[in-house]
């Protein structure tokens, strides 16, 4: 303790400047037990299974969620996406048990938390931090006030300790000289950097996120992002984050789930969701925050090939597709295009139309691009 | 013209020959420890009602069926107590608690006397106006606070007293001047203070002076209740 608290009081630049493999390796900063990060994905942090949810309302049942099964690793960031009123908030605070399932079973770390009695269950959202859309600071506290909240609550460390701690989690979100100050003197990406240091304050090693970056600007919205994927990364918390908006998956999640109308409609990695959507919900969140994949149809003539090649990691398209164009005789022209990171990982998805309508040659064409670790489609 | 002219000079005359200073002096000392004493136990037995009020009422109902049940319970019952006493007027309420009164303090007379039908005529104004103060508290403060695996306790007492604080003192500044209404209508039956010497003096003795000296202090002390009472909420607002 000793030696965490010196060293939280003598770092004072922000959390960037922390040292990453020291925090990372540190296991008393996690308070996870078990393996902290597995990379082939079996370590399943928390199952759902049949999971549904039905409110009683005045006209009648409504059923928000319906049979959701879902696995989320420990470790990862995971991204719940839907319109509004499509369950992900519920399906969020199923995970702490802000509400309650009327089916199934919520089980995180193998242990079914519905069954938890009332001081078992405040116990278990102690070690679960949350972060909400409208911050939900208290605004007669300070931010030290705010951020020592968990730690009364929790009630196991003294009083010098929770200061420490305090300090700690302040350095880590870079608020360390806004302690004294009240949220209403913060800047919103300030106050969220506050509801993000109250969440971690009790070193949980799940983290629930709600629309945490809804109420920020862009600007802002990408500053938090970076420092859940910092959290994510560097003290190995599991991240569950939602959102409407497919640029926050994106840029931080690993795997997400798409939900429409309660039900669970698409689930995978992001990488694959994005450039392969299999489902109409998704496909139309793409459109809707500019990745359109449909768009081709007006820019081709009735007749010729249409093929869609997708390629991730450091496979170029280009070049290969302009070698094989030359050897085997065949013209393209590209109908849409893009390229980028998802999270690290570069990729590149290219619509193109052929004008000989030869399908021999598009065969192999087809056939060297599968060589080149092109996943390619044939659209018409 | 001449007549009220004469008129208003003798007023003069008398309010500067003034012989019931002292009347008036211990008068205002018995209102404001009435109105002191009888604050102090409104806030101690209000805040609590005023508590459990909001954490029975509908917006807080447990999951739980049985707890919800209970809270309903507990909730109409308060509920209608609250009501009953705040429907009866204070004269009224006043010559009704005398009995009550006289078993509490031994005495339905003077400060002592008052302070008991005060208590029990402005704590559940003063309960409701806390149940209407949390009510207002954002949602987001419940469910962080859960979400923090706090007690119901934890969250009163560190979150949600915290965050209505200034409301609370608005709410006490209010009672207060309400009280020294209400202890000037305990006059009527003895109880002593400014509306006794009022009731006693100009009422029933026809002295106009004293009736407006009376009215004029307790002007002033009104007006300097509520000034505290903002310069307290200014002095620790957050918001």
């Amino acid at each position: 303790m000793m030696v965490l608290r010196r060293a939280a009081v003598k770092m004072s630049a922000g959390y960037e400047a922390m040292p990453r493999t020291r925090l990372g390796s540190d296991a008393r900063l996690c308070k996870t037990s078990g393996p902290v990060f597995a990379p082939d994905g079996f370590t399943q942090l928390i199952e759902l299974r049949h999971v549904g949810k039905t409110y009683q309302t005045a006209t009648g049942a409504f059923q928000a969620l319906r049979d959701i099964d879902l696995d989320i690793r420990r470790g990862e960031v995971f991204g719940i996406i839907g319109r509004s009123g499509a369950g992900k908030s519920t399906l969020l605070r199923l995970l702490n048990l802000l509400e309650r399932p009327t089916q199934g079973a919520v089980r995180i770390e193998g242990q079914d938390i519905t069954q938890l009695d009332a001081p078992g269950l405040r116990k278990l959202r102690q070690h679960i931090g949350m972060v909400f859309q409208h911050f939900n600071l208290l605004s007669s506290r300070t931010v030290y006030e705010n951020v020592r909240f968990p730690l009364r609550v929790a009630g196991e460390l003294s009083r010098s300790e929770q200061q420490a701690r305090v300090m700690e989690v302040l350095q880590l979100v870079g608020l360390t000289d806004q302690a004294r100050k009240y949220p209403r003197q913060l800047s919103g990406g300030q106050r969220q950097r506050v509801g993000v240091a109250r969440a971690l304050a009790n070193r949980p090693n799940l983290l629930l996120c709600d629309e945490a970056t809804s109420a920020l600007d862009p600007e802002t919205t990408q500053s938090i992002l970076r420092l859940l994927l910092e959290i994510n990364r560097t003290l190995r918390i599991t991240v569950v984050l939602i959102t409407h908006g497919m640029d926050v998956i994106r840029a931080v999640a690993d795997r997400v789930a798409i939900l429409d109308h309660g039900r669970l409609v698409e689930l995978g990695d992001v990488i694959d969701v994005f450039l392969n959507p299999q489902a109409e919900t998704t496909r139309a969140l793409l459109a809707e925050s500019g990745v359109e994949t449909e768009s081709w149809h007006g820019s081709v003539g009735e007749s010729g090939r249409v093929l869609r090649l997708t390629y991730k990691g450091e496979a170029v398209a280009l070049p290969v597709l302009s070698r094989y164009g030359r050897e085997l005789g065949l013209d393209f022209s590209i109908l849409q295009g893009s390229v980028g990171r998802i999270k690290d990982m570069p990729y590149g998805q290219l619509t193109i139309s052929v004008a000989q309508e030869d399908d021999a040659r598009v065969a192999q064409l087809l056939a060297a691009l599968t060589g080149h670790g092109i996943h390619h489609q044939v659209l018409r | 013209m001449e007549d009220s002219a004469a008129q208003a000079d003798s007023l003069w005359t008398s309010i500067v020959s003034f012989e019931y200073w002292p009347e008036i002096g211990e008068g205002t000392i018995d209102t404001l420890v009435m109105t002191g004493f009888s604050l102090l136990f409104t806030v101690l037995i209000g805040l609590p009602v005023g508590v459990v009020l909001f954490l029975t009422s509908w917006s807080q109902r447990a999951p739980d069926l049985f707890v919800a049940r209970l809270q309903s319970w507990t909730y109409t019952t308060l509920s209608f107590v609250v009501n009953i006493l705040r429907s009866v007027p204070f004269l009224i309420l006043l010559i009704l608690l005398i009995p009550a009164t006289r078993w509490l303090v031994g005495t339905s007379l003077g400060v002592q006397g008052s302070i008991p039908p005060l208590v029990i005529a402005a704590a559940p104004f003063f309960a409701r106006l806390i149940e209407t103060l949390l009510r207002e508290v954002d949602r987001g403060v419940f469910e962080a606070c859960r979400s923090m695996g706090a007690t119901t306790r934890q969250m009163v007492f560190w979150a949600l007293l915290p965050e209505t604080f200034t409301g609370i003192l608005a709410a006490i500044t209010v009672t207060a001047i309400a009280l020294v209404g209400y202890s000037a209508m305990s006059g009527v039956i003895g109880g002593g203070g400014l509306g006794d010497l009022a009731v006693r003096y100009g009422y029933q003795r026809f002295n106009t002076p004293v009736m407006i000296v009376t009215v004029a202090i307790l002007v002033v002390l009104v007006q300097l209740i509520q000034l505290l009472g903002d310069r307290l909420v200014a002095r620790v607002s957050h918001k």
